[in-house]
């Protein structure tokens, strides 16, 4: 079935046959939506003009090449492949562990396209109504999951649109670490829009690390749109290494008593790469914590935005809400554009934020050298020390590792 | 004239067009101490930030000569490998860079520039722990990152410390006494002695004659708006301190 809507990118693409009802409703709203513009305050700093020129083309074949290659032994992981947007079930784990289920979204998933807003958000109408295929986790209750499951995304072609669709559901008092990769094989203009669905279920324990890739030549648009049910705790790291264009909306809804939501981020952008990391978390219920560190150090020309929206709505009182962004501009071509949002509507609320954007302390540097380290790795070492803090809060030493080796 | 560690010849220095130094000599040869005392603001940290080769002061004239190199070429980190070390008046505070990696790496730097055999790690643990000992810097102190959460006094010691590590050929000691309660006095004195040989030299920058019982210096120079005024031997201290500068 193929549809020509006003969108000319998404011209001769085939709908999504996760759900034809949900597909065909994502059409229907695709309509009447529009791509963002300057004037989308969403969307202010980060123009899609480059994204939605081009064309691109969706993939059906699964497995397109052995992604062997990708897979980090010191992880010890279990590993699952998304090909050029499509599951590839023949490379990936998928029976090796109990209590877990990973398989396709199926047609009588009742969570799947529960969370999302199709309505208002474009790229998630797009993805929707687009998705080759996408990857259900299930963790059945009271499993602690003791390997991370490793998602590896790896486009190989040129020109490739990319709708990875992703859902989570974690059962009661159950555990699951999951990372997140986006990688692409020397490839250009291809465009990952990626949405994970994820329900964490009361007193479960969820971790989610994204490390995003894909190369100068590519774009990615990635939301993450989470759940928390009572006493739960999550974590979502957002790590952005060697992209060319990256937009990461990370929403969390916290709804029940008791939960503790943690975000964290680490974008280096370097020539004229443009990230964009957009935290919202919604406070519905009292008692609960959250805790954001980003941390950003710009260099050429490169560009960078965090926004991160807290929200405590009435009742939801005794909420702590803790919030951070460092960036360092390297050069004094980069930009970086920070706006922390607190809405407030519970009075017994403590509440934080601050950011901040400087440049490396010339005093630091000079102490280092003036003790025979060399200005370049000396402010590598700042690097470091600067980045380390938001790593430190990754409780698995390897899935670091691995972060930093790339 | 082979012995001479650093001989400074009429250096002139600036700093956003206001000239600070206003032509300093001064000759240091291997074995001996000396002390500068001068007034607030008279140049002192400004000559050891000069020689340490901070680039925001520009030297419009004179020249130094450090074991026969034009000192000012280099760039900081070449004067260190070079074997020159300045302790700071006001050491800052690094944070995330943990004490030991900071040494490791420039130890590590060091011989690589001068092509000498780095320390095992089982060596370079070994010389931890002998030069902390010297300064009596604890455990603690040596694993946190560089300086932070550290007092007054511990800093300074972790300066000492850092020297011993480094083992300079010109130590510059600015204000290293400052803020020191009279026990640390004694271990930072007994750690910069103990480091003292016939084949390096020592520069003190001090407000007080106290220190110089410690340290007892061959010279002492004063330094006074930008240029050394006065310099006699350990005596000129006591008589400074008794009467000021404004004799001179
Ligand atoms: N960035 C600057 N711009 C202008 N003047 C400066 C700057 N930095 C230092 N000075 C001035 O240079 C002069 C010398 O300062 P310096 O720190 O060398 O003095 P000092 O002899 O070490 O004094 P103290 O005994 O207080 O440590 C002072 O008058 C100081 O105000
Ligand atoms: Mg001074």
């Amino acid at each position: 079935m193929t549809v020509t809507t006003i969108h000319p990118i998404l011209e001769n693409l085939k709908t999504s046959e996760i759900n034809i009802q949900e597909s065909k409703k994502a059409l229907s709203f695709l309509e009447k939506l529009s791509f963002p513009t300057r004037k989308t305050e969403d969307w202010k700093y980060t123009k899609v003009s480059k994204i939605i020129k081009k064309k691109y083309k969706q993939s059906f074949a699964s497995c397109g090449i052995n992604p062997i290659e990708y897979i980090n032994k010191d992880l010890d992981a279990i590993n699952v492949f998304v090909i050029d947007g499509v599951y590839c079930t023949e490379h990936s784990d998928t029976n090796s562990l109990e209590g877990v289920f990973i398989e396709n979204i199926g047609e009588n998933n009742v969570n799947y396209n529960t969370l999302v807003n199709n309505e208002i958000e474009i790229f998630t109408a797009i993805n929707t109504a687009y998705a080759v295929n996408g990857i259900s986790i299930s963790v059945q209750k009271n499993v602690e999951v003791d390997k991370p499951i490793h998602i590896i995304n790896i486009n190989t072609e040129d020109a490739i649109i990319a709708n990875t669709r992703t859902l989570i559901v974690l059962e009661q008092s159950s555990q699951l670490e999951l990372v997140q990769s986006y990688f692409s094989k020397n490839v250009k203009d291809t465009f990952t829009n990626s949405v994970n669905e994820i329900i964490v279920k009361e007193n479960a324990n969820f971790t989610l690390t994204k490390l995003e890739n894909e190369g100068e030549g590519s774009y990615l648009i990635a939301l993450d749109q989470i759940k928390q049910l009572s006493d739960s705790t999550i974590q979502i790291n957002t790590i952005t290494k060697r992209q060319g264009f990256a937009r990461n909306d990370v929403n969390v809804l916290v709804d029940g008593q008791n939960c503790a939501t943690y975000l964290n981020g680490i974008y280096r952008p370097i020539n004229k790469e443009h990230i964009d990391n957009h935290t919202r978390v919604d406070h519905l219920k009292p008692n609960c914590t959250s805790s954001e560190i980003y941390k950003g150090v710009l260099n050429d020309k490169s560009t960078a935005v965090f926004n991160g929206k807290v929200i405590v709505h009435v009742d939801a009182q005794k909420i702590e809400a803790y919030q951070k962004n460092n960036n360092v501009l390297i050069s004094d071509q980069a930009t970086m554009n920070a706006k922390p949002e607190l809405e407030i509507f519970a009075d017994d609320v403590k509440c934080s934020h601050g950011t901040t954007t400087g440049q490396f302390d010339k005093e630091a540097i000079f102490y280092l050298q003036a003790r025979g380290i060399s200005k370049a790795t000396a402010k590598e070492m700042l690097v470091e020390a600067f980045t380390d803090e938001v790593y430190n809060e990754i409780k698995n030493k390897n899935v670091v590792e691995y972060l930093k080796e790339i | 004239m082979s012995n001479t560690i650093i001989k400074i010849k009429d250096l002139h220095a600036s700093i956003d067009g206001k000239e600070i130094l206003k032509g300093v000599n001064l000759e240091v040869k291997a074995g001996e101490v000396h002390a500068i005392m001068g007034p607030n603001g008279a140049g002192k940290s400004t000559l050891s930030a000069v020689l340490a080769g901070r680039d925001e002061y520009e030297v419009t004239s004179g020249s130094v000569e450090f074991l026969g190199k034009d000192l000012l070429a280099y760039e900081p980190e070449e004067r260190a490998w070079l074997g020159l070390f300045l302790a700071f008046q006001y050491p800052i505070e690094i944070a995330g860079v943990s004490n030991m990696n900071f040494l490791k790496t420039a130890l590590q730097e060091k011989s690589k520039y001068l092509g000498t055999t780095p320390l095992t790690a089982r060596e370079f643990l070994k010389r931890v722990k002998e030069k902390a000992s010297l300064v009596e810097l604890n455990d603690k102190l040596k694993n946190r990152a560089v300086n932070e959460g550290f007092s007054g006094g511990e800093k300074k010691r972790n300066e000492i410390f850092q020297m011993a590590m480094l083992d300079p050929k010109l130590a510059i000691l600015d204000e290293t006494d400052s803020g020191l309660d009279i026990d640390a006095l004694r271990i930072v004195s007994k750690g910069v002695n103990t480091l003292k040989t016939k084949e390096n030299a020592t520069i003190v920058i001090t407000h007080y004659q106290r220190l110089l019982d410690y340290i007892v210096p061959d010279f002492v120079h004063v330094l006074a708006d930008g240029k050394i005024v006065k310099t006699g031997d350990k005596n000129l201290a006591l008589e400074l301190e008794d009467k000021g500068y404004d004799w001179i």
